[in-house]
């Protein structure tokens, strides 16, 4: 046992080792490239606080633009994920939509922003295009996951009351479904903030425009004040998802114990 | 003999009526090695009060989900008011609002109030607009408030599902069944985790409506003494086979359908759980 547990730790130390020959990985690279983030670090410190102003516009703009793409996104799907759910459609339907589905995750965000920058042009109206479409394909995936997680038991108890589907979907899924949903939601908007902010880099918008910018003309000094700026909103974020979380979702998950007022 | 002949057709139309339930050598499988029921062969009428005993594992909850068409058996025939209990079979989708069913774990659905809840049982009256946007006539509304205070729950209306008691979550379960409007009620085991008391409470409620409304209930128990207590016919389940029906009034045994055991044998058989 313990022997057969060891050649499979080594088989995968080896196999990391041959993967990082492949590709380069050198660990002495590393070591010897340390100084240079020293240099990067040291510019970074001088801070141009004149910046602050612009910085916290664009990710004003960043944060609309998530919130659009969060907002729409899960409007798609959610209808898209009813009909993904297998315990609720037959192969013929939930087979193709899963089929769309997956393929529409394939492509990273970024993707989907230069394909919409050809599209309707530079700027944020590409970036929430390019949102939405990442935001349906894994909104959607977490949303039938759930539903097909849902117990069994209410949904044969209100079936068998001789319901229609939609009325099953409306009194049993969405309501069983919705906290999930919400908890979701939470979590792609917060995603959703941190992808938008390297959207610009391909002129799809945003506060990311920026960074890449003054990246590019070595002010790594410019850039810092616009990555605080993302640092801080995630920062805030997180804190305020975590207590919608709390107050909404945690409760009527595990809700026997809450007593009423 | 002229009489004789006069009265048997009659008596026996009268007879075959008044079964709601049938069924005929049924047979069930999970998988295709092992039977859940074997050979099941039951027959109720209507307005009984019928008990289905055994322990865990029996094929007692298998025989309600055959009877409102959640489960379809492998072998043998099952007619409920007539017709074949399956989802698929357009007449008996259009009864299945005339039984209610209350599964062992309730399936109430947490996040909604207790009066959403018991509304849901008016779902089937209720046209494709009005569902979507949850408007439901006043008269529903005030049907379910009755029913609601009816089992006790006046006044929790609004109350989450989630934030209720153990007895108070069944009492929901019930006012959604009975907002059916049923003629058949079946119940799985809902009182088995509760205490005497509040069994005892939940029981009545059920018999009292049973009798009100000429309700035929089919509740599956674990208790024998509780069954004893409530129901007029109590079929004893033991690895998927009927191994004794008899008829129940008030604490005398009437007849013995199939087995050959005396009360006392009846009980003892379920000391152990009547102990608990």
């Amino acid at each position: 046992m313990n022997q057969r547990n060891n050649l499979v730790i080594g088989i995968i130390i080896a196999l990391v080792v041959a993967a990082s020959y492949n590709v380069d990985a050198n660990p002495i690279d590393f070591f010897e490239g340390l100084p240079n983030l020293a240099i990067v670090a040291e510019e970074m410190t001088q801070v141009d606080a004149e910046l602050f102003g612009t910085a916290f516009l664009s990710m004003f703009e960043t944060i609309q633009m998530a919130f659009i793409g969060t907002i729409v996104g899960v409007a798609i799907s959610l209808p898209l994920s009813m009909f993904a759910a297998r315990n609720l459609n037959s192969k013929f339907v939930y087979a193709p939509v899963r089929a769309i589905l997956a393929a529409v995750r394939t492509f990273p965000s970024i993707l989907w922003a230069i394909l919409f920058v050809i599209m309707v042009g530079l700027g944020p109206f590409a970036g929430v295009l390019a949102i939405i479409m990442y935001t349906v394909g894994f909104v959607a995936k977490l949303q039938y996951e759930t539903i097909e997680t849902i117990d069994a038991d209410p949904m044969d108890a209100v079936s068998s009351i001789g319901v229609s589907k939609w009325q099953l979907i409306r009194y049993v899924v969405i309501p069983e479904s919705a906290p999930h949903l919400l908890s979701q939601m939470l979590y792609m908007f917060d995603y959703n903030v941190r992808q938008t902010s390297i959207l610009g880099l391909v002129g799809a918008g945003g506060i990311g425009f920026y960074i890449i910018n003054y990246i590019k003309f070595f002010e790594y000094g410019k850039a810092a004040v616009f990555m605080i700026v993302v640092l801080v909103t995630v920062l805030i974020i997180d804190w305020i998802s975590l207590k919608i979380r709390d107050k909404y979702i945690v409760k009527s998950q595990h809700g026997m114990e809450v007593t009423a007022k | 003999m002229k009489q004789l002949q006069m009265t048997s057709p009659s008596s026996f139309s009268q007879i075959t009526t008044q079964k709601i339930i049938q069924m005929n050598d049924v047979w069930t499988s999970y998988d295709s090695k092992s039977y859940a029921l074997k050979g099941i062969n039951i027959s109720i009428d209507r307005g009984t009060n019928y008990a289905i005993v055994g322990q865990s594992g029996s094929g007692k909850s298998t025989l309600l989900k055959l009877m409102n068409g959640m489960m379809t058996p492998s072998k043998g025939t099952i007619k409920v008011d007539y017709q074949t209990p399956n989802v698929n079979n357009k007449k008996f989708k259009l009864m299945m609002h005339k039984i209610g069913y209350i599964p062992q774990s309730l399936g109430l659905i947490k996040n909604l109030t207790v009066l959403e809840n018991t509304l849901i049982g008016s779902l089937p009256r209720l046209g494709k607009f009005q569902s979507m946007f949850k408007i439901f006539p006043e008269e529903e509304i005030q049907e379910a408030k009755k029913i609601l205070s009816q089992v006790g729950l006046g006044g929790k209306e609004e109350r989450k599902a989630y934030m209720l008691s153990g007895g108070e979550k069944r009492r929901v379960a019930i006012a959604r069944a009975f907002m059916q409007k049923p003629t058949i009620l079946l119940a799985d085991e809902i009182v088995s985790e509760l205490d005497h008391h509040t069994a005892r409470e939940i029981m009545n409620l059920i018999a009292d409506a049973q009798k009100r409304l000429n309700l035929t209930a089919i509740m599956v128990h674990h208790d024998m003494q509780l069954a004893l207590e409530y129901a007029n016919r109590v079929a004893v389940i033991k690895e998927g086979e009927k191994i004794l029906e008899i008829g129940v009034e008030g604490d005398k045994i009437v007849d013995f359908q199939t087995g050959d055991f005396t009360t006392q044998e009846i009980m003892e058989m379920y000391s152990d759980e009547s102990k608990k």
